[in-house]
């Protein structure tokens, strides 16, 4: 067995088994805690909470944006230019269509690309360097941060060199790499893709019930 | 409108003094540790594990809380102080716990001791930084849990444990008990006033604390005039007026639960449809969010802050005010529990325009109010009285921004924490209680 074939063969299922059965276990055991029973009058409804939090969570409170403006647009810059790379890639979409769904959908033209390649690059290092500069972000942030960064820079390097689609071992480079994450995903702070909506749910409903639109 | 200033300056006096009566907790390394670790057990249920698995360290949680703020030092980070708590989760409870028991170690004594400046005095569980969070995590009840661990640790600063061992034992408050709350009932019908002391049966009881029994006078003063105003059938009784909880504010659940169980207890033996918890700010939800939990059921009356109450009773226009005299111009501060934790907002808005006052609002008000500093019993611990300070220099700035003469709360301690800081800075603005201008200002 070639290394392309062992990148596209049972590494890739490897992977994919790893990511799902990790990601569905540590929702299993974070989800299964239990509830203690809130006897207390609700002023309010919990579920509308829960749900408006969810949305309005998207946007911080303009109280708080000159403090954490630089944080919030290169998030964004980050979190955008990824989701569209991710999704919106003909390369991406074509592997989904294969692989995964069985149906296509459409794609972005080469120059939506690069913008959202370049938009996806400057968010992941502006939140990366102040990771590392900033004190409270460098007191607060682990190893397994910094590996979930690396591991993310090199999957979209690896991805834009694989681009051209000139070379098949930088195709096989970027499979290998997007391998790599999909391992590391359910042990790392990467699960706050999944968690994120629960976490916010949670608090909606407690300020929900309460009455306070937070 | 007025507070006995050698009555307050005692009062700042017994706080400094209140360590020296606190009764010590003699555990060893390994037993401080496993009651901790008791405590987190069975407090991380569902939402908490998913906020202990959330967070991405993107910082923001310090840019909401005004002791970072005010300071800028890294380690007053609200996330930074669940550091143990997640440490214990991931090892014992997380989905990977037999990895990070490999590649953490334990809890310690020693941690838990370091972490005791971080929960309690430099934390006002205000929950500020639950507002600013992407993720939505609530930081501020998970600090409430590291407070629970570290009281049942036998770790809560000793100013604190100090009232806590008075109220768990005594029943008492700064000494507030039946005797000192009767001789100022006693002082106010002395004035012509009628006041329905341990009446067997009534529709409405009214709770006060021992800041309005012993200093507040005029708070307790405003709340009889009130409700004789509006010809209800209310008492307050000498054996559950208490609303103060300072089991809540350490974290010791035995003391929260017998604080509050009093109350429910007479209330539900003189039948009474409503309680009215006093101008204190954590009183609130220790009644409102949390005494059905620790009855164990429902409560057969609903619990209305005082100034949740006012705004009802004034925008029904069952009680009827006059314009303010005087300085117009007054700003709010919403106490955060009342407020932001509570959802007590527009009612104290109501009464504030019913007396014709030109409300200035702050910068950050509402939900997104600056805690006062001393909230959730920060006020009593001495050695934060720095951190204290800071807090009120950007609060004060804020006030002073709006161009306010004075500053209007409703809250007890807000208000002895805001005049203490303000004594030190020698700021002049009067600081007022919503209740007072209230029952000053009835038409």
């Amino acid at each position: 067995m070639s290394v392309s074939e062992f990148v596209e063969g049972p590494l890739w299922y490897f992977s994919v088994a790893v990511f799902v059965v990790g990601v569905l276990w540590r929702l299993l055991v974070m989800l299964s805690r239990g509830y203690q029973k809130n006897y207390s009058e609700p002023r309010a409804s919990a579920i509308a909470g829960a749900i408006g939090t969810n949305i309005t969570r998207f946007v911080p409170h303009k109280q708080f944006m000159p403090r954490i403006k630089l944080t919030v647009y290169a998030g964004y810059l980050f979190h955008v230019g990824l989701f569209a790379l991710l999704i919106f890639a003909a390369p991406h979409m074509e592997f989904l269509r294969d692989h995964v769904v069985g149906f296509e959908w459409v794609v972005m033209p080469h120059w939506l690309f690069l913008i959202t390649a370049e938009m996806a690059f400057i968010g992941l290092l502006i939140l990366w360097l102040h990771r590392i500069m900033h004190p409270v972000t460098r007191m607060i942030t682990t190893k397994g941060d910094h590996l979930a960064s690396i591991l993310t820079f090199i999957v979209m390097l690896t991805g834009c060199l694989a681009l051209a689609r000139s070379y098949e071992s930088l195709r096989i480079l970027h499979l290998f790499s997007c391998e790599l994450l999909l391992i590391y995903f359910p042990f790392s702070m990467l699960m706050h893709t999944f968690t994120v909506f629960f976490s916010r749910g949670y608090m909606g409903a407690h300020f929900g019930r309460r009455g306070v639109n937070i | 409108m007025s507070v006995d200033m050698n009555m307050f300056q005692g009062f700042l006096q017994q706080i400094k003094g209140l360590a020296d009566m606190a009764q010590a907790t003699d555990f060893s390394d390994e037993e401080r540790v496993s009651r901790a670790k008791a405590v987190f057990a069975a407090k991380l249920d569902t939402p908490k594990a998913v906020d202990m698995e959330s967070c991405v360290h993107c910082g923001l949680c310090a840019e909401a809380c005004h002791f970072y703020v005010t300071t800028e030092d890294a380690r007053y980070t609200p996330i930074h102080k669940l550091d143990l708590l997640k440490r214990f989760y991931r090892r014992e409870k997380g989905a990977f716990g037999w990895f990070y028991r490999m590649t953490t170690p334990d809890i310690t004594a020693q941690e838990l001791e370091q972490w005791q400046e971080l929960v309690y005095d430099s934390c006002t569980e205000c929950g500020r930084c639950g507002i600013v969070c992407p993720m939505g995590i609530d930081i501020a009840s998970m600090v409430n849990v590291m407070r629970q661990g570290l009281a049942e640790a036998g770790l809560i600063p000793a100013e604190l444990r100090a009232v806590m061992q008075e109220q768990g034992g005594r029943g008492t408050v700064f000494g507030a008990g039946p005797d000192m709350l009767k001789a100022l009932v006693e002082e106010i019908r002395a004035e012509g006033l009628d006041v329905p002391l341990d009446k067997e049966k009534a529709d409405i009881l009214v709770l006060s604390s021992t800041l309005d029994i012993q200093l507040y006078k005029d708070v307790l003063r405003s709340t009889v005039k009130v409700m004789n105003q509006l010809g209800v059938n209310w008492t307050i009784h000498t054996c559950a007026f208490e609303g103060a909880n300072f089991g809540m504010l350490s974290g010791y659940e035995q003391v929260q639960k017998m604080a509050s169980e009093r109350i429910t207890q007479e209330a539900i033996k003189c039948g009474a449809k409503t309680v009215i918890v006093p101008e204190c700010g954590h009183a609130y939800p220790a009644m409102r969010w949390e005494g059905a939990n620790e009855h164990g059921g429902p409560l057969p009356f609903e619990v209305l802050a005082v100034s949740e109450f006012l705004g009802r009773e004034i925008g029904s226009g069952r009680l009827q005010v006059k314009a303010l005299s005087g300085d117009k111009v007054v700003t709010y501060h919403d106490p955060c529990k009342v407020g932001r934790h509570g959802g007590v907002l527009d009612e104290p808005r109501t009464v504030l325009k019913a007396l014709g006052v030109d409300l200035r609002e702050m910068d950050s008000h509402g939900t997104m109010n600056y805690c006062c500093g001393g909230g959730a019993g920060v006020f009593l611990i001495n050695r934060a009285s720095e951190l204290r300070q800071k807090v009120f220099e950007l609060k004060s700035q804020q006030v002073d921004d709006t161009g306010a003469g004075a500053l209007v709360t409703s809250c007890g301690s807000c208000r002895i924490n805001f005049m203490g800081a303000a004594a030190k800075a020698n700021w002049q603005k009067p600081i007022h209680s919503l209740m007072e201008l209230v029952g000053e200002n009835l038409a």
